[in-house]
């Protein structure tokens, strides 16, 4: 499997030890992705199987709440430290709102569903367990399996294991889907002339997407060009891009969990 | 707690700490940022023009849309998502960022003289004028009016041309309408797109 939990903690760790810039942003990076794995693991092994329904599901998913906000806040920035405070002084029913709340209304400014949510999600895809109350509108350019928006965008050669093109990953639950490769991954523009590819050097297998009409953006990670690469930890690793890019008006289709 | 987009923007444009929406601390990564050398490609869907397959081709083209900067071709690729080769391009297909750039591509005209061992460059004026001269007389040479059964044809037999298949669809009409003008029938090109 290319992509897993401990892959991506390897290799948060592995670029954070290359670049001495992004080291402090993949750090707090790599410290999240423990604690999702944990919970991850435990969601897996938990005796009342998941069902789908986030509502019935709140007993096993609460549990680990507590400790990924204490983790927050004895090691995160002071803003959401705070709000880890203040999310541990109103108690479960706030934790139910705010895992409830994440989970309808998807946003990815909530940082702290998304972090709690996505192992979730992404134990829903391992068991095979579709969501049941997660109505979202069906397109191509948001998650089959659970509706959400793509993190990241993933271009690889053929293979008989794998088709080639592009594929866009899901922000909450990690799938993978095929998705056209000259096409907005937001807006749905196909006119060539108003997408742009903007290309480092220093990030050769890093790439950003960008569409001129709807200003957004989403970085693709080329698999032909780094194979080793793991898609959602490159693309942090790459927030110089993001930097740039944001600096030239875009916007980006889905904030990875460092804001970026 | 409701966080905007825009606060990071804010606060880097300030000049002070620059942070992430989430209020992690990206100050080395905003310097390195502006050392970042970057280039915009643009992708544009075409159709190899070298056989019948008619595989699709994305070709990468580099610019940044300048009025005054030259779009230039850096690479040319197998469209994944064409039903017909979905991303993948023969060896010839695959070279045919070289089709567009190409250091040995002639760009003047050449002629090689009956007896000679090489080519020799010549001007364009003196080769269409030696072209014209050689069609004219092999053309009055060989020219047939009518055939033997007193049919006219007006058709010329000692001409014949044959096209590449890079060639164009404007190109190849108005090769077929000078040929044509001209009588000659054996009239074929490469071109099957």
């Amino acid at each position: 499997m290319r992509d897993s939990w401990e892959k991506r903690i390897d290799r948060a760790l592995e670029l954070a030890g290359r670049d001495a810039a992004a080291r402090p942003l993949l750090d707090a990076y790599r410290r999240l992705l423990i604690l999702q794995r944990d919970c991850h693991a435990s969601l897996r092994a938990h005796p009342e199987p998941l069902t789908g329904s986030l509502e019935r599901d709140l007993i096993a998913l609460r549990v680990h709440v507590p400790h990924i906000l204490k983790d927050v806040v004895a090691t995160g920035p002071p803003r959401l430290a705070e709000e880890a405070r203040q999310i541990i002084a109103a108690g479960n029913h706030a934790i139910d709102v705010l895992l409830l709340t994440g989970w309808h209304t998807p946003s990815d400014e909530h940082f702290f569903a998304r972090v709690i949510l996505q192992p979730y999600a992404n134990c829903l895809v391992t068991l095979r367990v579709r969501p049941l109350d997660r109505d979202l509108p069906h397109a191509d350019n948001v998650c089959p399996f659970c509706g959400g928006a793509p993190q990241v965008s993933i271009l690889q050669n053929a293979s008989d294991a794998e088709p080639g093109g592009r594929q866009l990953q899901c922000g909450t639950c990690f799938t993978t889907w095929p998705f056209r490769r000259l096409l907005c991954a937001r807006c749905g523009e196909d006119d060539e002339r108003k997408l742009g590819y903007f290309h480092s050097p220093a990030y050769d297998h890093l790439r950003v997407d960008a569409c001129d009409t709807c200003r957004h953006y989403l970085k693709s990670v080329d698999l032909s060009r780094l194979g080793l690469a793991v898609p959602v930890v490159d693309e942090v690793a790459g927030a110089p891009l993001d930097l740039w890019t944001h600096e030239r008006g875009y916007e980006k289709i889905e904030l990875n969990l460092v804001g970026l | 707690m409701a966080i905007s987009r825009r606060t990071f923007l804010q606060r880097s444009l300030a000049g002070g700490a620059a942070i992430t929406a989430f209020g992690f601390d990206v100050t080395p990564i905003y310097a390195q940022a502006r050392t970042l050398k970057i280039e915009r490609t643009t992708e544009t869907r075409s159709t190899c023009p070298y056989c019948s397959v008619s595989c699709g081709v994305i070709i990468h083209t580099l610019g940044d849309k300048a009025k005054n900067a030259i779009p230039q071709v850096v690479h040319v690729e197998g469209d994944p998502d064409h039903p017909i080769n979905r991303g993948t391009l023969c060896p010839k297909g695959a070279s045919l960022e070289q089709d567009i750039l190409n250091e040995r591509r002639l760009m003047k005209p050449q002629v090689r003289r009956p007896g000679a061992d090489r080519w020799e460059d010549i001007p364009w004026d003196q080769a269409l004028d030696e072209i014209g001269h050689w069609v004219k007389k092999t053309r009055d040479a060989t020219f047939v009016e009518k055939d033997p059964r007193g049919r006219t044809v007006n058709r010329c037999e000692g001409i014949a041309w044959n096209g590449g298949c890079t060639d164009t669809n404007e190109f190849n009409y108005l090769v077929v309408k000078t040929m044509r003008s001209l009588g000659v029938c054996y009239l074929e090109n490469q071109a099957r797109v």
